[in-house]
């Protein structure tokens, strides 16, 4: 009976056309995911690397989610809703016979239908390469294994899960809906859990629960190399193991509670009673009925009662979207995820930023857009179809109502939709909020974004998917043709890198609300695109409008046969207005993206990029004069968003030969800044040429500068942003918030690091591959150049700043003077002593929050903190930060070499912070609106802080050299430093978690690198390393040759070269030497192994336990087993060598957790204690006297180890 | 006012000729419309009612040219479909209330009355406040007739209205129908040739697309009368008759088969003359333009 069930079944799904469509779109997809060689991070690992075969199948199988509610959903509810159940069920067939039958018949389908994409990828990876949309060498060799084992493993479990989920939801409560349900639910269980993810603490709660597996998977997969990545088979055991077997042992649970429940009679019943009822009507006959005459009526027809049941019809569908369930189901789905979104909000190193408006706003473009496409396209089916849908369409398309109000009501529904899906953000957004204990709602914010800016973008949407469902006039192949018009809108383009906005349906500039700037410049160029794509949108509803298919014959032939019957010529003119209001707002945009600003592809900019490092590279060390005196003189205009600013530089020749050309690069092209005076001495030098594209022009002195001549040179600049890009923010210059830095003035010479970086470019372009930016730390050239800057060494600055009347303007330096004269608003800086030609110059309406501190030298130090008026939550942490660093800095390095320091908030426009001499602009985003209520999370506010107050010594007092590594000097130290401070506030206990962050970006950072991972001695280009692998490593050296010790050594450093004039410049040999001097002998092999090697531990404790012990020397023996490894790594993340000799690690053995003063959990160690350890496996037996909960190897992770977790474990019994 | 149909054209993109030079007049009053399955009933009726094109040809009802001008024909129309379904979440009153309005009838009153009165008539009263959804293919029925009679149609077009009736509410129905059609026009659809016969001033018979009859029924069944004979014979001897005479029907009557002949004279003596009715005008027009089944 099962066979013949199962047999009849798979013969049926087989010559199914839905079965074939599934499985070609799959292939399809397949294939172009592969083609395109997506979804790899690094360029060294293979497009087609184990891992991304693996992830690829995983992601699928999340997708196909619906495929298998689809396939799985059907079997049994199809002979409901075919009707056959009333005599189906009469055939002898058994119920377990029947369901098991169908059960297996449609798996059987589904598994073989997920092997479409399968095969898709297997053509795709094997045909990449000879179709060339990536390069081919990207692509590696085919390994079979990789398909069996990410389908085996990942691809098809999920789909028996979720399948067998389905399968049984429908058979146990005969309703299609609850297996609609029941995917939403697989999706919040798995976003609940990518959203748990990003708190580095539930990373094992996150691989159990995830039903796809895929957390699982990359927890044991993202920090692998890119060699590694395209080989490796995450092994079944651990978490992925319990995860594998968890899920479809609850599907297995459900199938069997279902087969026992199954019963043919249930089944059936629903449908039963309801007829019954329905009957009992019949009965009942008034005799009297036939006498009642039909009264006369008026009947008007005129377009005021046309208007009046095209609203009223609208209401009335909008009222029935509501009320359906299906609605209720997507759009209860959709504001999950909006609220899920909006609670788990934005983290930094894992600490929420608080809900504010745009916070909330901005969690729309999350998920929620998808369920909002969604809603459209089968709400708009479902509105177009409804009359056919119930069969009324032959009374309704004959009733006395013209087309155009039944088309405008249809068509006012879906904006009620539209209006309804924006309204929602906001509600949930204040719901969010106020749950979240937020109450600074802004709802002008709301308001504009939502139904000024975002209304239009849906109704755009909208639009589309209404001229879809008229044309195809058929509901479900209408659905299909509306997401595959998406689909096509939306991911053709960025296959092709098409990202000119004016061609990508409903596309605009992205745009961000800041609680500083506001909506700031976007709302025009967002309106202007709302604009001209409304007007599109509007050209396919009349059109649309126009073949509205009414009666019964709707072919074409017919549907142009109407055309233009019932309309006249009305439509032609709205048509024609709307496409003049196209083209209108198109040459507007036009106008200001590609006239009065640059539009370049990114083709196009690589292109540029190669020629002009063919052409110029030659020009690379050229010399060139250095400036030795800044004065600038700057008009801000932050009303119109201009600047005009002129600057006097006194600039020297410290070379050895005469300077007859001057380079001149420029930062802004000349659309934007123009540089109206240029001259030296008062002579203007003369053009010889110029490279539009690149800004970068060549003057000849007529009178060369000889060596150690000096000479005045004179610049002005001006210009600013007037008119709106294709895409980026322009976020120099603003009405509150402008940050402007030295680049606002040209550079001399040969923009060094410019070009490009990728390995595979260079090589398609013919340019030789470059390993390094910078020279080698010997380079005599290097040595005499500063890192952040080439056009000077140390310089005088003074600036004269003048801005908006109700804005404060800040550029490095003591405020000597503040005046207001023709209504601007004046500031004038001079720094003591000298700088860097490093400056920022920043303008914004900020409040001031002062407070002194005396530096060591006796001196007070007054600190400022500038901020915008309603960020004043997190003000103590900066201010506590900058104290506790300037003082810990001084005390352990050098006395601050300013008199004030500054700390200043920019619109969130980036995030960032930085650190200009005694100057430190802090993103909006990046701490001011951080949630720091729970003491648990990590204060990078504190930390952060802590970073940029070092940089005034890393980076300020000693200015790194432009070498191999310098850059290390600069962040490593000032990372190292924050630690330091913050370890200071907030004791050991709070360092764990924030060094889980460092531990986490350095191996991510690794996993994804193109090239090759640099050390710390050489590294010129990966932030991953000089901030990430540098805080772990000084941090773990700190603390093995105590802080004191090694805070010596930088003390001496900065001895030799803080504010060293002259060359040499600071190399990371001086650094490191210093480094060296002060650890013993026995520690060196860590300082190599760290700073000039690519090391990595692998340390596990594999058993502990304990005995009570009668004898002398504790209370209880602990026998721990532990295992280590050590590992050294070729740049490529090839492995190199395993390294034999002894290392030390600590041992520790731990009661129960214990609290710190700050109220954070700390570990309480029985015994700790550094034991030089060989690689391979040891048995320690240490005594303790309490009883031990926890023991293990490197408990604290101070050492680079790839599996942080199986360091420490459980003390048992014996 | 009548409808006048003149050379009426309509081939659908599957190549079916629905409609082949279609040819006629229809007076105030009921008209019968009569043809087989397919015979293109439906789709001359959907073109009058404005829902489908013609590829030519013209309909013109008084003044107004139908195939242009749809909206004044809609304006007087009353349509039942020969299937349609409903709002199975909308109560019986509310939707014709909807539908009332559509119509142009603006006066709430005017609409609250009128939609009684119509419940009232199809017997459906009782139930105005149900869901259409729970209503029997009868009270549908019902209630798609009470939506055709909204707003004082001028033109009614029905489509096998009857079908699912049971014989009271069928009569209830004729009553109503026959009020209604002295001033109106009243196109009725059906295979039912008794109801024709009963209801009908005129009529006509439709095949493959094209009128093979037209007239008054007592007229039609004139023109046949005398020429139709009957004979009871043995299932096994048909296919004989049907070799030898022009058998027009056949039909079980207790136990035998008893065939109807179209002939101007008595077959043979075994034949014996019958009474000629609307039904033998059908099967014989029928038969002249194709082949019955008729084993």
């Amino acid at each position: 009976m099962f066979l013949e069930i199962l047999k009849f079944e798979l013969k049926y799904r087989f010559t199914r056309p839905a079965t074939w469509a599934y499985f070609g779109i799959l292939l399809l997809f397949g294939f172009l995911l592969a083609a395109n060689g997506a979804n790899a991070s690094s360029e060294k690992a293979f497009a087609n690397s184990a891992v991304t075969v693996a992830n690829l199948l995983m992601t699928v199988s999340i997708f196909g989610v619906l495929i298998a509610s689809a396939v799985m959903g059907v079997p049994v509810y199809r002979d409901i809703e075919h009707g056959v159940q009333d005599y189906y069920f009469t055939y002898p067939v058994s119920e377990k016979g029947y369901l098991l039958g169908r059960y297996a018949g449609s798996l059987v389908t589904l598994l073989a239908i997920s092997l479409g994409v399968v095969l898709g990828l297997m053509i795709g990876y094997s045909l990449g390469p000879l179709l060339e949309w990536e390069e081919p060498e990207r692509f590696g060799p085919l390994r079979l294994a990789d398909y069996v084992y990410g389908t085996t493993v990942y691809l098809w479990p999920n789909l028996i899960f979720t399948g067998t989920f389905f399968f049984c939801l429908v058979a146990l409560t005969r309703k299609i809906f609850v297996s609609y349900v029941g995917s939403i639910l697989f999706f919040i269980v798995y976003l609940v859990a990518g959203t748990l993810a990003s708190d580095l603490e539930n990373q094992s709660l996150v691989s159990l629960i995830d039903p796809f597996g895929l957390f699982g998977f990359q927890e044991v997969t993202k920090y692998l190399t890119p060699p590694e990545q395209n080989t490796f088979h995450a092994p079944l055991t651990g978490n992925l193991l319990i995860n594998r077997l968890l899920w479809p042992g609850i599907a297995l649970a459900l199938l069997l509670f279902t087969l026992f429940r199954f019963e043919f009679v249930r089944f059936l019943g629903g449908k039963a009673e309801k007829v019954k009822k329905a009957v009992s009507g019949e009965f009942n006959r008034g005799a009297a009925a036939g006498a009642v005459p039909i009264p006369p009526v008026q009947q008007r027809f005129d377009g005021v009662s046309y208007v009046r049941h095209m609203f009223a019809q609208a209401w009335i569908e909008f009222k029935s979207i509501l009320r359906d369930p299906y609605f209720a189901g997507i759009i209860s789905g959709a504001l999950l995820f909006l609220f899920f979104d909006g609670w788990f909000g934005s983290t930094i190193y894992g600490t929420p930023s608080l809900p504010t408006t745009y916070t909330m706003l901005e969690m729309k473009n999350e998920t929620y857009i998808f369920f909002v496409l969604v809603i459209l396209v089968f709400y708009t089916g479902e509105v177009v179809h409804r009359d056919r849908t119930v069969k009324f369409d032959q009374i309704s398309d004959a009733l006395p109502v013209p087309s155009w109000a039944i088309y405008g009501g249809k068509l006012m529904t879906m904006v009620l939709v539209t209006f309804l899906l924006v309204t929602m953000v906001w509600i949930l957004g204040v719901f969010n909020q106020t749950v979240q204990g937020y109450f600074d709602y802004d709802f002008g914010q709301y308001f504009t974004d939502l139904y000024l800016l975002t209304w239009p973008q849906y109704l755009v949407l909208m639009s589309l998917a209404f001229f879809v469902h008229v044309l195809v006039n058929s509901k479900f192949l209408g659905h299909v043709v509306a997401i595959g018009t998406y689909a096509v809108v939306f991911f053709v383009p960025a296959i092709l890198e098409i990202d000119y906005n004016m061609f990508l349906f409903g596309s605009r500039p992205g745009y961000l609300i800041s609680d500083m700037n506001g909506f700031g410049h976007f709302v025009r160029s967002v309106s202007w695109f709302n604009v001209y794509w409304l007007a599109f949108g509007t050209v396919l509803l009349i059109l649309s409008g126009l073949f509205w298919a009414r009666g019964t014959d709707n072919a074409w032939k017919s549907r142009f046969q109407r055309f233009g019957q019932d309309w006249g010529l009305k439509p032609a003119l709205g048509i024609a207005a709307a496409l003049a209001v196209f083209a209108l707002s198109g040459f507007t945009i036009y106008n200001n993206v590609s006239v009065k600003n640059t539009y370049t592809s990114n083709e196009e900019s690589l292109d540029q990029q190669e020629a002009f490092e063919k052409s110029y590279r030659k020009y690379d060390g050229f010399l060139q004069p250095k400036i030795t005196d800044t004065e600038l003189f700057v008009d801000l205009v932050p009303e119109q968003r201009n600047v005009k600013a002129r600057g006097l530089f006194r600039i020297k020749n410290k070379g050895a030969t005469a300077i007859d050309t001057l380079l001149i690069n420029h930062s802004y092209d000349q659309k934007t800044v123009i540089m109206s005076v240029f001259t030296i001495d008062g002579i203007a030098p003369e053009l010889v040429q110029r490279e539009e594209d690149f800004d970068f022009e060549i003057y000849h002195l007529a009178d060369p500068l000889e060596p150690g001549e000096s000479a005045l040179m004179e610049m002005v600049v001006e210009g600013g942003f007037g008119a709106f890009p294709n895409e980026g923010y322009q976020r120099d210059i603003v009405f509150n918030g402008t940050f402007l830095n030295n680049s606002i003035f040209p550079g001399f010479g040969y923009p060094s690091g410019a070009g490009i970086s990728s390995d595979l470019e260079r090589k398609k372009r013919g340019l030789e591959i470059r390993d390094y930016d910078l020279p080698p730390q010997d380079d005599a050239q290097g040595r005499a150049t500063l890192l952040f800057g080439d056009d000077s060494d140390f310089v005088t600055f003074r600036a004269t700043v003048s801005t908006a009347p109700d804005q404060i303007a800040i550029a490095p330096g003591k405020l000597t003077k503040e005046y207001e004269k023709d209504g601007r608003r004046y500031f004038e800086y001079a720094n003591e002593g000298k700088i860097q030609n490093f400056w920022n110059i920043s303008s914004a309406n900020y409040e001031v929050l002062e407070d002194v501190y005396r530096n060591t030298n006796g001196r007070d130090v007054k600190i400022q903190i500038f901020h915008h008026k309603n960020h004043d939550r997190n003000l103590d942490r900066f201010m506590a930060s900058a104290k506790a660093s300037l003082a810990y800095y001084a005390r352990n390095f050098s006395p601050y070499q300013f008199d004030q320091l500054r700390i200043l908030e920019f619109p969130r426009y980036a995030t960032f912070a930085q650190s200009f001499p005694n100057t430190v602009p802090y993103a909006e985003d990046f701490g001011w609106t951080g949630d720091f209520r729970d003491p648990a999370d990590n204060d990078y506010a504190f930390t952060v802080t802590a970073h940029e107050v070092a940089h005034q010594w890393w980076g300020h007092q000693i200015a790194p050299s432009a070498t191999r590594g310098a850059n290390q000097i600069a962040e490593t130290m000032a990372e190292y430093s924050s630690l330091m401070v913050t370890k200071e506030r907030y004791g050991e206990a709070s360092m764990g978690k924030f060094l889980k962050y460092e531990l986490d970006s350095y191996l991510r950072g690794r996993s994804g690198e193109s090239k090759f991972e640099k050390t710390l001695l050489d590294n010129d280009t990966q932030a991953y390393v000089w901030y990430r692998k540098g805080g772990l490593i000084m941090y773990a050296l700190s603390d093995y040759i105590g802080e004191d010790r090694l805070n010596a050594g930088f003390a001496a450093f900065l001895d030799s070269f803080a504010l060293k004039e002259d060359p040499p410049f600071a190399t990371t040999a001086d650094w490191y030497g210093f480094i060296q001097s002060v650890t013993p002998d026995s520690m060196q092999y860590f300082l190599r192994e760290s700073f000039a090697e690519i090391t990595l531990y692998e340390n596990r404790a594999l058993s502990a336990v304990y005995a009570p012990t009668p004898e002398a020397n504790g209370k209880y023996r602990v026998t721990l087993k532990v295992d280590t490894r050590k590992i050294s790594y070729e740049g490529s993340g090839e492995e190199k060598a395993r390294p034999t000799a002894p290392s030390l690690i600590e041992i520790g053995v731990f009661g129960p957790d214990g609290t710190n003063a700050q109220g954070l959990v700390e570990k309480q160690p029985l015994f700790l204690e550094k034991r030089w350890l060989t690689p391979g496996e040891h048995t320690i037996v240490v005594y303790v006297d309490a009883l031990p909960e926890k023991a293990g190897i490197d408990p604290y992770n101070k050492l680079i180890d790839r599996v942080a977790d199986d360091n420490l474990i459980p003390v048992v019994k014996e | 006012m009548e409808l006048r149909i003149e050379h009426l054209n309509k081939t659908y993109g599957n190549g079916v000729k629905a409609i082949n030079d279609c040819n006629l007049t229809i007076p105030r009053g009921m008209f019968g419309l009569l043809g087989p399955n397919g015979a293109g009933k439906s789709s001359l009726m959907r073109t009058i009612a404005t829902l489908q094109e013609a590829d030519s040809g013209s309909i013109t009802l008084g003044d107004i040219d139908v195939l242009k001008d749809k909206d004044a024909v809609r304006r007087i129309l009353g349509y039942l479909p020969q299937e349609f379904g409903v709002y199975p979440k909308v109560s019986a009153e509310n939707m014709l209330d909807h539908v009332a309005s559509l119509k142009g009838i603006n006066q709430r009153a005017e609409r609250k009355e009128l939609v009684a009165a119509l419940l009232h008539r199809v017997n459906l009263y009782d139930k105005r406040k149900s869901n259409l959804g729970t209503f029997s293919g009868g009270m549908k029925q019902r209630f798609g007739i009470a939506q055709a009679l909204l707003g004082n149609p001028q033109l009614i077009i029905v489509d096998e209205p009857t079908a699912g009736l049971d014989p009271t509410e069928r009569n209830r129905f004729h009553n109503l129908l026959s009020e209604i059609g002295e001033n109106t026009i009243v196109i009725l659809s059906t295979h039912i040739v008794e109801d024709v016969t009963n209801l009908c001033n005129d009529m006509a018979i439709i095949c493959l697309g094209q009128v093979i009859a037209k007239g008054h029924p007592a007229e039609l069944v004139r023109e046949v009368n005398g020429s139709i004979w009957s004979k009871s014979i043995h299932k096994a001897e048909l296919p004989a008759h049907l070799e030898a005479h022009r058998v027009i029907s056949t039909q079980l009557k207790g136990g035998k088969t008893e065939i109807h002949v179209f002939s101007e004279s008595q077959p043979d003596a075994s034949f014996h003359a019958v009474n000629a009715d609307l039904e033998d005008v059908y099967f014989t027009r029928i038969g002249e333009r194709m082949e019955l089944e008729l084993v």
